[in-house]
């Protein structure tokens, strides 16, 4: 425990419930004819019974957003103001990879006429046009509901999502797939609730990477929600990356299911956005399952990011291993929050947590907390966090070789973060992510002067 | 004069370590410097390769014609002053490679050069790794990344021919190395002995005097040098121990 959280003057987020709670009775007329009616309602009915997280929720207490309690919450529009090209820029995969891109604008996607131009092995489809169709299987991914804090947006997003991606993988994906969040508003107070699910069969393969880009000035608050089951066997590489704008905020849950023998390589990285919170629950739930997490957090400039990643081993012989890398520069914030859960009946679990971060100005903040709960015996844990500055004694050594100093220090900033970046087995995503990280190191003066 | 310093008092941590160092090394000489654990041999190193947390409180130091102490490390190491660590760091995620060549692209830029090749570069290093004994796994590593105290020590000679500098000081590079890695050492600074250039090597034993025989020795104690003589100076000092120069200077 680092110290007590300031104390909030109740109740601080209960206008911003009732605005949401409002969002949600404006949907009454087309909720009587959507199957996933009584799913909503219970969500909605947990989050006006347990409310909107607050600093005194555990896993929240870094992270204010009471200033939420001003805002009446309007729909995002449906389509971008202008034209939302994917222009190369915007998309994280090299055209020499053969992408597929799906767009998705503020949640709602707009999917190409025929599944296979995108990829082999892979179904697409809207959750609008599946609920139609097949509602029990999206409730079978969002269900059980969580009362847990860390899930409260997650409760929000399934109560009030109104579009969104069901992906089914059966197979080897031939190249990856991109989904492109666009996040874009009309006015103020937009509110936007991107939905993917990633339901990978059994021996299959997939690799997806979600990449959030906000448009235009004032974009809205984006409460996205992805839920990945990955069948017996399968392997599954999964990146979001978050890189919003100055002022964007951005709440996202991602839930993961691992069946006996799967593999989720998981990236986190934010980039962008001025107020980020990322939370990842994994439920490592029969045995052989095994969870490879990593975090970049980048915090620039007065950026908050908040990463949130609860594991659960329950069944034995299951395996997790998270790195996480936070550089914080201006009078950024980032928190990593971590916890390991081991029930009761998982022997032989293994599970390792490796933190670490590096302050780049004075006035920044990392918090890491790395945590651990054990309910079973014949368990291997580690955990491990570190936050320091740039190490003199390697820096001196650059310089006595003649390295200039701006040099030597982004070479030891991206020397710190290359756990992380090695181990992404895409290298046009690599490279794309190492460009737009090398782009906000802070300015060469302000690091001397910190020095 | 390659390089001359006078008088040089230095404090670390609020601790007076060198107090009156002079010591003039001409162009192609090669100079040791031995004395007992504490005597300041380090700190004369690092000062000399501008470590900025040693304050020099007195004292001046030229090198090639220039005030070294108003050069900041960056600059000192382009104008060919070379310091081979007695520790060198690890510095895991970036490339031993890389590093070499941004150092001799560094220097090349400061001489109105332009960058090195890359596959010169490649062929230059790869020769001077044979020289040096060194397996080409190095390659694809991290700066001393995991490496054997004597493979440092063979890196940081590896630096030191690639690099080609006009005065190395070499910090207990003798130190921690089998007989074997000692002579692979000593071939590879004996290779760059030429008349322009000039070595001072920092040393506690005799041992390295035999493979890279100096012009000069002398007894560096309390931050002082004590003694200054040719190589029978340290032969002697091998025979009757670091107390005799110290008994003699306090009487």
């Amino acid at each position: 425990m680092i110290s007590a959280p300031p104390q909030d003057a109740a109740p601080p987020l209960s206008a911003a419930l009732r605005s949401l709670e409002a969002q949600w009775l404006s949907r009454g007329v087309a909720r009587a004819g959507d199957p996933l009616a009584s799913l909503r309602e219970k969500a909605m009915a947990r989050v006006l019974k347990l409310g909107l997280p607050t600093l005194r929720d555990e896993t929240w207490r870094y992270t204010n957003m009471r200033h939420l309690a001003s805002h009446e919450f309007v729909d995002a529009p449906r389509t971008a103001g202008g034209e939302a090209e994917m222009a190369a820029s915007l998309s994280l995969l090299g055209a020499e990879e053969g992408p597929a891109t799906v767009l998705m604008v503020n949640g709602h996607p707009r999917l190409p006429a025929s599944i296979d131009s995108i990829n082999n092995n892979i179904e697409i489809i809207s959750l609008r046009d599946l609920s139609r169709i097949n509602p029990a299987l999206i409730a079978a991914h969002l269900e059980p509901l969580s009362d847990a804090d860390q899930a409260r947006w997650g409760l929000v997003n399934s109560a009030l999502f109104m579009d969104g991606v069901y992906l089914k993988v059966t197979g080897t994906m031939a190249a990856p797939l991109a989904i492109l969040h666009l996040l874009t508003s009309d006015g103020t107070d937009n509110i936007a609730f991107p939905h993917v699910i990633i339901d990978v069969a059994p021996g299959s393969r997939a690799t997806v990477i979600e990449h959030y880009v906000a448009q235009g000035a004032n974009p809205p608050l984006c409460n996205s929600a992805t839920h990945i089951a990955a069948g017996r066997d399968s392997h599954v590489e999964h990146y979001r990356v978050f890189a919003t704008s100055e002022g964007a905020e951005h709440i996202d849950s991602l839930n993961i299911r691992l069946d006996g023998g799967s593999r989720c390589k998981q990236f986190t990285i934010v980039l962008g956005g001025g107020l980020v919170r990322t939370a990842l629950a994994a439920d490592l739930r029969q045995p052989g399952a095994s969870l490879d997490s990593y975090a970049l957090l980048v915090g620039n400039e007065a950026r908050h990011v908040d990463c949130v990643n609860v594991v659960g081993h329950n069944a034995p012989h299951t395996t997790s291993r998270q790195t996480a890398r936070a550089i914080a520069s201006g009078t950024s914030r980032v928190v990593f929050n971590t916890k390991v859960v081991v029930g009761a009946g998982s022997a032989h679990a293994e599970s390792q947590q490796s933190c670490r971060g590096l302050l780049l100005s004075p006035t920044a903040e990392i918090d890491t907390r790395p945590q651990l709960e054990i309910h079973a015996d014949e368990v291997k844990c580690a955990h491990g966090a570190t936050t320091g500055r740039l190490d003199p004694d390697m820096l001196f050594y650059m310089l006595s070789r003649g390295l200039d100093r701006d040099t030597a220090q982004r070479l030891l900033v991206y020397a710190f973060l290359a756990d992380v970046l090695t181990d992404m087995s895409l290298p046009a995503a690599r490279r794309a992510i190492e460009t737009a990280l090398i782009a906000q190191l802070p300015d060469p003066q302000t690091l001397n002067k910190f020095r | 004069m390659l390089l001359k310093v006078t008088d040089l008092h230095v404090r670390v941590a609020g601790k007076d370590i060198l107090r009156g160092v002079s010591l003039e090394v001409k162009a192609g000489e090669v100079h040791a410097i031995m004395g007992p654990n504490g005597s300041g041999k380090s700190t004369l190193a690092q000062v000399l390769a501008g470590r900025e947390d040693y304050e020099v409180t007195r004292g001046s130091v030229t090198f090639d014609g220039r005030d070294l102490l108003s050069l900041p490390a960056e600059e000192r190491a382009r104008a060919g002053l070379f310091l081979g660590f007695q520790y060198p760091v690890e510095i895991p995620g970036v490339n031993n490679v890389y590093l070499l060549k941004a150092a001799l692209n560094a220097k090349r830029k400061a001489a109105g050069q332009p960058e090195v090749d890359a596959y010169e570069f490649l062929a230059l290093i790869k020769q001077k790794m044979k020289l040096m004994q060194m397996s080409e796994s190095f390659l694809s590593r991290g700066v001393n990344e995991g490496f054997s105290g004597g493979e440092k020590k063979r890196n940081e000679v590896l630096q030191m021919l690639v690099l080609e500098p006009k005065l190395a000081i070499l910090d207990e590079t003798d130190s921690g190395l089998d007989i074997d890695a000692l002579k692979v050492v000593s071939m590879g600074v004996n290779s760059l002995r030429d008349p322009r250039r000039s070595v001072v090597l920092v040393t506690h034993y005799q041992r390295l005097l035999d493979y890279i025989v100096p012009d000069h020795v002398h007894v560096l104690s309390g931050g002082r040098i004590l003694k200054s003589g040719d190589r029978s100076l340290a032969l002697e000092l091998e025979r009757r121990g670091y107390d005799w120069v110290q008994g003699a200077a306090i009487a």
